[in-house]
């Protein structure tokens, strides 16, 4: 498939099939003896590059710590994770701060803005702390593509949580990572808002060929994905393609009734 | 009792973030109670040593100066050998003995070197009695027997690396000897840094006094049973004549009153500085509770929604305070302790000798420390905490966790502005003021105004100065910078705060610097202008033995010696009105070559005529006084004259501003021989083109003489400068502590701003920014502030300073100088402070864990 916009590092050469990432055998516990708890348990996947990926399950399986395992926010107990051929687990800080501001995007649940810059300084931020001179004509075009283009010279504040969350989807596709990781993007919003947020994430994948990693526990939102990993206890345990949302709950509701009679 | 122990709860749970207020209330409290305990130790020691001193009476001429004060004749007051005998016979006198004391000498080694104290104390000769064993134990060698003998007290001896056998020499009045240690004693109460020797006692009076059969004074021992008030009433009674009687505790109280008013001075002096301390940490205390109540602003809003009054709120954070006041105000009493025997070590170290033993802490001293520390703690957090009170119950509801921006209100910077126009105002009409008391008052109230205003107004110029400061300085680091700048604007009533604490300190340095330097500057013009002399002898102790006299009189090269003596005496105007204790100088003609005057009315070199003398302007005018009229003028320790006045000089000037002159000869014909004051300072003039040669054969000529110093101008001004510096760099020494309080101040304030911004940091770093960058923001926001701080305050500071001169040039500082290098070396002193106060709280904010930063409430 040709995408509109060429992603300038691996455009053209990955297809749909290339892996952007990828976990070996990733195993993270917390604490240990008697008190030790395994939040991932020996977890392969691998992440295909142009694809939007939700990842689901109840709470405490883990869904949140494989995303930050992934993103080189968290270290790994055990197992590697490769990000394209850099395999990041045995990384310093150093080189892993380097490698989330040029490579990685992220989106949070809440708080995604300084409250000192204005909407397009939060936009520029990841570049302006590299260095790096944003490219004006993509920079409009995102701009436009999540429409805030009369609220750039606005605070976060003068911003409803709608128009926030899409300045923060603008940031993360400002930089052209190779990867946006969202932690419940849409958890704080509405669902219209919600729809719009997800709605820009769908269509930055379609159209601009973007990778995005989505964590989530609303089978809506996880409707939006081309692929959707379920985890409980800390390990996938299923995976659904192109879904809908009733396909979503139904199988949530499976695991829910298992997970009582087991 | 819930609020209570919320507060305690919430006091234990926030410990850390109230650290530095509780080392600011430590530190303010510690000077504070660490200077009264050291003046009250210096008090008693000083009790001790006059009561361990003084005989159970004393008999002393009545005419005798305080002890202090070394008579000008160079010789002390004597009494008769005679009177010894009359008093021995008095009843209930036990022992009787003659002493001879005299604190007009300088004594000096083999090479010499002065033995005497750098520090003030006196260099005390006498006769070696068994009253001295007292206070007094030899420890090495013998007490002097003979005329070659002398005894040294074990301090000295020790500072100078002194044995027995070593060569000692007296510099008396009445001329050199020679001596060798025959004894070495030590102390048995507390020197306060006095050299002490010893000799035998018809050598000293024959060295010291002149002639034997006289004595200073009779130290009378009381029989059992007597009383000293009934001894001293019965030796009064045999030995009338014009004698002063005092009993042990009449004399330590005469002593006492000496040292007091000294010991006084500098304990106000430190509480002063400890005054400005405490203001500084009312900054910062405010600071940390305007944090704490806004971060817990969601908390409060849930005290308020399930039912707790404002006045619950408000009294559960004034308990905080009062938590925190307890704290730091205990740790700083104790902390206090330590400081007074630091300090005395430290006097120890320069030859006061004070012992631990006297540590002196009065039950007022914790008092005082505590009450002052709570008080002004709680009343610190006052503002804040009524702020904390009016948090409404929807704060709880609201998503944000993060508290709104304290903005700089409209009303804020009315208040401000007119506070500091009226501060302006005040100190202009200083600098117009014709009155040095009326200008000073003016002064005063200008600088509380325009220091007032300042902080008040300090958020809003904040906004300003912060971006020009950040145009200038911090563009250079590009999008770290320009975030350090957000940060630093982000709220600018904190960076006013902080910055005005700085301010406090700076704004200080700066005025005394300024004063300072136009003092010197001010000086040295009038030293060109009216200093005609070459070279000018200067004494360190007592007034310029004849024989150093002589020596310089000898030395080549001089075309004239100006000898200057002080006199003091008792005026009489013609219009009757009289004024005690005025110093007139007595001077060789030639001083009017030396020191340049001008008259207003007559001739100056008439008033060196036989019985006639010079007045100054101000006297002449205050009293009605013209050239022709006659002056009654009764001599301390001499005649009463009557003399012409010849001249009135001009009182323009800074130099022997209002002296009055009188020729040398006059005032000798009021004197017997041994009671005529000697030089207190000499004034020479080279031969022409001889300059150097001159100089450096003054120089020989008192090399024997370490008490004296030939100073040429060059000289002259540098030491002005130099004593000025000195005086400057103790007054910035003890700024210091206030300098120090507003440092911890600026690193408080970036310290809980970073815990604040938990988040905030977590998402930076997140999205990429390195740990670097993340220091290197904190860092420059701090340094923002520090210099924020440091402009306000160096631009009061200069404007106070220049004010104070235009008002002190009617003293004669008539020049104005703006010391720029001391401006700049404190602006960009500052800048590094600031970088300093940032390590910690950048260090933790690098430390932080993202995830854990990010998931922070």
């Amino acid at each position: 498939m040709t995408t509109a916009v060429t992603i300038p590092r691996h455009g053209g050469t990955g297809g749909r099939t290339a892996v952007a990432a990828r976990a070996r055998q990733v195993v993270k516990a917390y604490g240990s003896g008697e008190t030790r708890v395994v939040a991932l348990d020996h977890v392969d996947v691998d992440i295909m590059r142009g694809q939007f990926t939700a990842i689901m399950g109840p709470s405490g399986s883990g869904k949140s710590t494989l995303m930050h395992c992934l993103a080189g926010l968290d270290t790994v107990t055990s197992g590697e994770i490769h990000l394209d051929d850099t395999e990041i687990t045995r990384l310093k800080d150093k080189k892993l701060t380097r490698l989330r501001r040029d490579r990685i995007g992220f989106i949070f649940q809440a708080f995604n803005l300084l409250p000192t810059l204005s909407a397009l300084e939060n936009i520029t931020l990841p570049m302006d702390i590299a260095g790096r001179k944003p490219d004006a004509a993509w920079l409009n075009r995102i701009v436009e593509t999540v429409g805030l283009a009369d609220r750039l010279g606005h605070r976060p504040t003068q911003l409803s949580g709608g128009q926030q969350q899409r300045v923060a989807v603008a940031r993360a596709l400002a930089a052209r990572p190779d990867i946006i990781f969202g932690d419940e993007p849409t958890g704080n919003l509405d669902s219209r808002a919600g729809a719009e947020i997800l709605g820009f994430l769908r269509r930055s994948v379609d159209e601009l060929g973007q990778t995005i990693v989505m964590v989530t526990h609303d089978p809506v939102a996880a409707s939006y994905a081309d692929r959707v990993l379920y985890l409980a206890d800390g390990r996938i345990v299923d995976e659904m393609l192109d879904p809908t949302a009733e396909q979503v709950l139904d199988r949530m509701k499976d695991f829910d009734a298992r997970g009582r009679t087991s | 009792m819930t609020v209570l122990k919320t507060s305690l709860r919430n006091f234990l749970a926030h410990k850390g973030r109230m650290a530095l207020s509780a080392v600011a209330v430590l530190l303010s409290v510690a000077f504070v109670s660490g200077t009264l305990v050291f003046t009250d130790t210096m008090n008693t020691t000083f009790d001790k040593l006059f009561a361990a001193t003084a005989a159970d009476v004393t008999v002393s001429p009545e005419s005798a100066e305080a002890e202090d004060e070394t008579p000008q004749s160079g010789r002390p007051e004597t009494l008769p050998a005679s009177l010894l005998t009359k008093v021995e016979k008095a009843r209930g006198v036990k022992s009787a003995e003659g002493g001879v004391v005299s604190m007009s000498v300088t004594v000096v080694d083999a090479d010499n070197k002065n033995m005497g104290s750098s520090n003030g104390a006196p260099t005390i000769a006498g006769n070696w009695t068994r009253g001295e064993l007292r206070t007094m134990e030899i420890t090495s060698g013998h007490a002097p027997r003979g005329p070659t003998d002398v005894m040294v007290d074990a301090d000295t001896a020790e500072k100078h690396k002194l044995r027995i056998g070593d060569e000692l020499r007296t510099i008396a009045v009445t001329g050199d000897f020679t001596a060798r240690i025959s004894g070495i004693a030590s102390f048995k109460v507390t020197n306060p840094g006095a050299a002490v020797v010893y000799f035998d006692t018809a050598t000293a009076q024959r060295e010291l006094l002149g002639r034997t059969g006289e004595f200073t004074h009779i130290a009378v021992t009381a029989a059992a049973g007597v009383s000293h008030e009934q001894l001293k009433t019965n030796v009064a009674a045999v030995a009338a004549g014009p004698y002063k009687f005092q009993t042990q505790a009449e004399a330590a109280d005469a002593g006492r009153e000496d040292v007091g008013g000294f010991l006084d001075v500098m304990k106000y002096a430190m509480l002063g500085f400890a005054g400005i301390a405490v203001l500084v940490g009312i900054f910062l205390i405010v600071n940390t509770f305007s944090m704490l109540v806004a971060q817990r602003t969601r908390e409060i809003g849930l005290m308020r929604a399930i039912g707790s009054s404002r006045r619950q709120v408000n009294r559960s954070v004034l308990i905080e305070a009062l938590f925190l006041g307890l704290v730091g105000s205990v740790a700083g009493v104790g902390a206090g302790v330590g400081l007074a025997v630091g300090l005395m070590e430290l006097m120890s170290s320069m030859g006061m000798n004070l012992s631990t033993s006297d540590l002196t802490v009065k039950w007022t001293t914790p008092v005082i420390g505590l009450v002052l520390g709570v008080v002004v703690t709680v009343l610190a957090a006052y503002i804040p905490a009524r702020r904390a009170g009016k948090v409404s119950p929807m704060a709880a509801l609201r998503d944000a966790g993060t508290p709104a921006d304290g903005r700089a209100g409209l009303v804020r910077g009315v208040i401000g502005l007119v506070l500091t126009g009226a501060g302006g105002a005040a100190l202009w009409t200083a600098t117009r003021a014709d009155e040095a008391t009326e200008g000073s008052m003016w002064l005063g109230l200008g600088v509380v105004l325009s220091l007032i205003g300042f902080i008040v107004v300090g958020p809003l110029l904040a906004g300003g100065v912060v971006r020009v400061l950040s145009a200038v300085v911090l563009r250079v680091f590009g999008p770290v910078g320009k975030l350090a700048e957000l940060n630093a604007l982000r709220n600018p009533r904190r960076t006013g705060a902080t910055g005005a604490a700085l301010m406090i300190g700076l704004a200080l340095v700066a005025c005394l610097s300024v004063v300072g330097s136009s003092m010197v500057a001010s000086a040295t013009e009038e030293l060109d202008k009216s200093v005609g002399a070459d070279f000018i002898v200067q004494s360190t102790n007592g007034p310029i033995v004849p024989q150093a006299q002589q020596a310089l009189e000898k030395a080549p090269g001089i075309a004239h010696v100006t000898e200057y003596k002080g006199v003091k005496a008792t005026l009489t105007a013609p219009d009757g009105t009289s004024t005690d204790d005025e110093w007139l100088v007595a001077a060789d003609p030639t001083y009017a070559q030396d020191l340049r005057r001008e008259t207003v009315a007559g001739e100056l070199a008439a008033a060196y005529g036989k019985d006639a003398m010079s007045v100054g302007e101000t006297y002449a005018d205050k009293h009605g006084v013209k050239v022709g009229d006659t002056m009654t003028v009764a001599f301390r320790g001499g005649g009463t004259a009557k003399l012409r006045v010849a001249a009135v000089t001009s009182d323009d000037t800074n130099v022997d501003k209002g002296a009055m002159y009188m020729a040398i000869g006059t005032a000798e014909r009021y004197f017997t021989p041994e009671r005529m004051p000697k030089n207190m300072m000499m004034f020479a003039e080279a031969e022409e083109g001889k300059e150097k040669e001159a100089y450096q054969d003054l120089k020989d000529a008192l090399a024997a003489y370490p008490q004296y110093r030939v100073l040429d101008q060059t000289d002259f001004k540098q030491d002005l400068k130099d004593q000025v510096g000195q005086l400057l760099n103790i007054v910035y020494g003890l700024l210091a502590l206030a300098i120090i309080v507003a440092v911890l101040g600026v690193v408080n304030t970036l310290a809980l701003s970073v815990v604040e911004r938990t988040r905030e940091i977590g998402l930076m770093r997140a999205i990429g920014l390195s740990r670097r960058q993340l220091r290197r923001m904190i860092r420059l926001e701090s340094v923002v502030i520090a210099l924020f701080g440091a402009l306000l305050g160096l631009g009061l500071g200069m404007g106070w300073g220049t004010a104070a001169q235009q008002l002190l040039a009617l003293e004669g500082l008539g020049v104005l100088d703006i010391p720029w290098p001391t401006i700049l070396y404190v602006f960009v002193g500052s800048a590094f402070v600031g970088l300093v106060a940032a390590l910690v709280p950048a260090f933790r904010a690098g430390r932080m864990n993202v995830l854990n930063a990010i998931a922070t409430e």
